[in-house]
């Protein structure tokens, strides 16, 4: 058999093709389908005209946010925030991804991983009650602390500037479990006979982890990153909505495009203005991701996404 | 041959209701020195020998209504039983879906948008009523409609009540027939007034005097409690103390900061922020932020602030009389050592009574039911029976009808209560025994200062400028939601700011709109 057409290749693969199937069917509802609601961007939406029907207003939707003059803070703060949110999480993840796979001790270890995975299970709402009772000024537990100790109080949700180390902290503290696990998978993967070999050589544990752990763990950190990339533009509605909420006063260093845009139009309901925020950000997310993606390619074409 | 038939139901239903129509009148009419529930069973008694024969022909329908609350423990039972009644009565059954308080802003609208398969929705002007309406979401009711398939409806509606429902000159919504004030009362704890021998509260000073005393005499207690970032963009006590102190009225406090005095006849709207009282009530603010009256994160605060007074952590909040009226009922039937009272603390201004639209029922747009849906709506609202049951429950489980007007919680008062069933109040309403009588003197005081101007039912239609409209909403929250609570330590700058900030997000632009759209209404409706 010379000629590779089509239908012999579909044959070929079919147990790969099938398994392929659900994943692209997910895609297909879940994102490309949607992806003609684009379209309400640019329309004034009534409900009598539809997604289809209704009338275009050209740039009109994306007037609200441009001319609020608070564009800018909140791409910014959602890039920054998202930037460090990937640096600091992947970090500690992988840290204790590592420290997981050294540890000694199956029953240590099942345990450890279960503590840190626990916080990956509580709900944003949750987590929000637990800070405010953390953190509140009357009565929070760490005031109660700081004036049992003859220490002033301090008013953590009046003051912008602690914000953005509190919300560093708890994305990590959240996210930690579940992308160790990750990690741990990758590093479980490793062949072992390096680690036989380095240790016949004579390496100690720390030459260990760096000259084999880490490099072989690069892959899968670039293709995570890249993938977290494509998200910077998108602010974790869940979390700054319940750790922050409405309070005014921390908007200057807390607020991102989502939560930004749900407070603008809770009460007025323009589907039209939602969707042309949404557009942004695609827009942005998707610029970020060629961006990066090239980047990489530059450096190494192997580790490339596309 | 369908559609003969359908055609030959149709008139025939058609005449019969109309028949209902006449005779529902001419009871009414020969009747006229009858009290209006008798009236009501009368013509309820027609109703039900005769629309029946009317809708034999035609096909059951299955209707579905929108509610906002949670979904009551006994609802099946209760509409179950009212499915039978229907059944006999209109050749119906309903069958509701809730949608929970928590996220209901949220679902509602989406409801529409996606045009789901209902027919009936609750909604109000605090519901999305005029936001629906003017975005198509609700089919529009014509007198014809009403006349015929509501017959009961339309004979015990006040006209005017009609007139307030309307959109744009017209009608998206069956309001409910009741009279109500809105003005925001005090609620606070007596005992503690006593134990430090403070002056009766009946105005800003004697209540901010007694709020100071606490905070400062009352470890443990905040003095104050309110839920400052629910959304809501003011204080919670500016109702009280910036509307009605100075009888003003906000033209949608829900969006803007915009609003217009009373006795002004030219209708002058103006920014509620840039005017010396306002400046003077920021200072009454931070006199009683400073002094600790309420907690320093007002703002973050999450939890529920009548809990809060119930297990006695917070002294005072502010509401709306039905609710405060009903937590004192709850304080005396739950923990009688605790003494609350009402206060009132602008007695001697204006009070505005709440336009019909503040409940009401609405046919969804491409509901393919609109007429049984018209006469399901009439029935809930003046059929006693039916009145009775989908308000209060299945009677000596739910609620005990203490003779026609009045009734006692039942043992099971619990199963069936705490969704938007006031979409269809009305006369034949019973009054809690237990609601406390000071509330009513209160009520009753006010009727004769029940205040009725021409731009109550103005509705703004905020289509020209919403871009602005989203944005000044966000500065409300961000900078006029702190200064108020008395976060930012400097007064003056922080109103300068806010005033900039407004400026900066479109703030004159939308009062322009605004106020072209009330001369044209102030021209329209003289």
């Amino acid at each position: 058999m010379n000629r590779h057409g089509f239908w012999s290749d579909v044959k070929k693969y079919k147990t790969l093709l099938l398994m392929l199937t659900p994943a692209v069917i997910f895609f297909l509802v879940f994102a490309y389908l949607p992806m003609a609601g684009i379209i309400l961007a640019f329309k004034q939406y009534s409900y009598t005209g539809g997604v289809f029907g209704s009338p275009w207003n050209g740039l009109d939707n994306f007037r609200f946010f441009f001319n609020s003059g608070d564009a800018w803070r909140v791409t910014r703060n959602t890039a920054l925030y998202n930037i460090a949110f990937i640096v600091v999480n992947n970090v500690l993840q992988i840290f204790a991804a590592i420290l997981l796979f050294e540890a000694v001790g199956k029953w240590f270890r099942k345990l450890a991983q279960t503590a840190i995975f626990l916080p990956y299970f509580i709900s944003w709402v949750v987590v929000g009650a637990i800070a405010y009772n953390l953190f509140n000024y009357d009565v929070g537990t760490l005031n109660v602390l700081l004036k049992g100790l003859g220490m002033t109080p301090i008013d953590v949700y009046n003051t912008p500037s602690y914000w953005p180390f509190i919300l560093v902290v708890v994305s990590a503290w959240k996210a930690l479990g579940y992308g160790s696990i990750m990690y741990l998978a990758a590093i479980t993967g490793i062949d072992t006979e390096m680690y036989e070999a380095a240790e016949i050589d004579g390496a100690n544990i720390f030459q260990r982890i760096m000259k084999i752990t880490v490099p072989n763990l690069m892959p899968t950190v670039i293709i995570l990153v890249l993938l977290a990339i494509g998200n910077i533009f998108r602010g974790d509605f869940g979390m700054f909505y319940n750790m922050v909420g409405n309070n005014g006063l921390l908007f200057s260093s807390t607020d991102v495009i989502d939560t930004f845009v749900f407070r603008s139009l809770t009460t007025s309901n323009e589907i039209g203005m939602s969707a042309a925020a949404g557009f942004y950000q695609s827009l942005l997310g998707f610029g970020t991701i060629i961006f990066a993606n090239y980047a990489v390619r530059k450096y190494d074409k192997d580790r490339a996404l596309f | 041959m369908i559609n003969k038939k359908k055609k030959l139901t149709f008139s025939l239903a058609f005449v019969l209701m109309l028949s209902t129509l006449l005779s529902a009148c001419g009871g009414g009419n020969n009747n006229a020195n009858n009290t209006a529930a008798e009236t009501n069973t009368k013509t309820e008694n027609v109703a039900a020998t005769e629309v029946p024969g009317a809708v034999d022909t035609s096909k059951e329908v299955k209707l579905k209504m929108l509610m906002i609350g949670g979904q009551p423990a006994d609802y099946d039972k209760v509409f179950a039983e009212l499915n039978t009644k229907l059944k006999a009565k209109i050749n119906a059954t309903v069958e509701v879906e809730f949608l929970d308080w928590s996220d209901y802003s949220q679902k509602y609208p989406l409801k529409f948008a996606a045009n789901e398969d209902f027919d009936i929705a609750y909604t109000a002007n605090w519901a999305f009523y005029n936001d629906q309406a003017l975005k198509g979401g609700f089919m529009e009711l014509t007198d014809d409609m009403l006349s015929k398939y509501m017959p009961l409806t339309w004979e015990a509606m006040p006209k005017v009540s009609w007139e307030q429902a309307k959109v744009d000159g017209k009608l998206f919504m069956v309001p409910n027939n009741n009279v109500e004030v809105t003005d925001k009362v005090i609620l606070y704890r007596e005992d503690l007034r006593k134990k430090y021998n403070l002056p009766e509260i009946t105005n800003l000073e004697s209540y901010g005097n007694y709020l100071k005393t606490v905070a400062k005499s009352e470890k443990g207690i905040t003095a104050y409690g309110a839920k400052a970032a629910d959304g809501w963009k003011w204080h919670e006590l500016d109702q009280a103390t910036l509307e009605q102190n100075n009888n003003w009225n906000l033209v949608d406090a829900n969006l803007l900061p915009l609003a217009y005095d009373l006795d002004d006849t030219t209708g002058k709207i103006f920014n509620i922020y840039d005017t010396p009282e306002f400046k003077q009530l920021l200072t009454y603010y931070k006199d009683l932020a400073d002094n600790g009256v309420w907690s320093k994160n007002v703002v973050s605060n999450k939890n529920d602030v009548w809990q809060d007074i119930k297990a006695g952590k917070v002294s005072s909040y502010a509401q709306n009389l039905g609710t405060v009226a009903a937590n004192l009922a709850e304080m005396r039937r739950d923990k009688p050592e605790i003494e609350l009272a009402i206060a009132d603390i602008t007695p001697d201004k204006k009070k505005i009574a709440a336009i019909s639209t503040q409940n009401g029922m609405a046919i969804h747009a491409t509901s393919k039911n609109a007429e049984r849906s018209l006469m399901l709506i009439d029935l809930l609202q003046n059929d006693k029976e039916i009145h009775d049951l989908t308000m209060y429950g299945i009677s000596g489980t739910n609620y005990v009808p203490q003779g026609d007007d009045k009734y006692t919680a039942g043992p099971n008062a619990a199963g069936y209560t705490g969704f938007s069933n006031w979409g269809w109040n009305s006369p034949l309403n019973r009054q809690d025994a237990s609601y406390p009588v000071e509330a009513d003197d209160m009520f009753n005081s006010w009727q004769s200062s029940i205040y009725h101007f021409p731009l109550e039912t103005f509705v703004f239609n905020d289509t020209n400028v919403k871009n602005e409209v989203a944005n000044i909403g966000n500065v409300m929250l961000r900078y006029a939601i702190p200064l108020e609570y008395g976060l930012i330590p400097d007064v003056d700058k922080g109103q300068a700011d806010l005033i900039k900030q407004l400026k900066a997000a479109g703030i004159e632009k939308v009062q322009t709109e605004l106020q072209t759209q009330v001369d044209a209404f102030l021209t329209t409706h003289k």
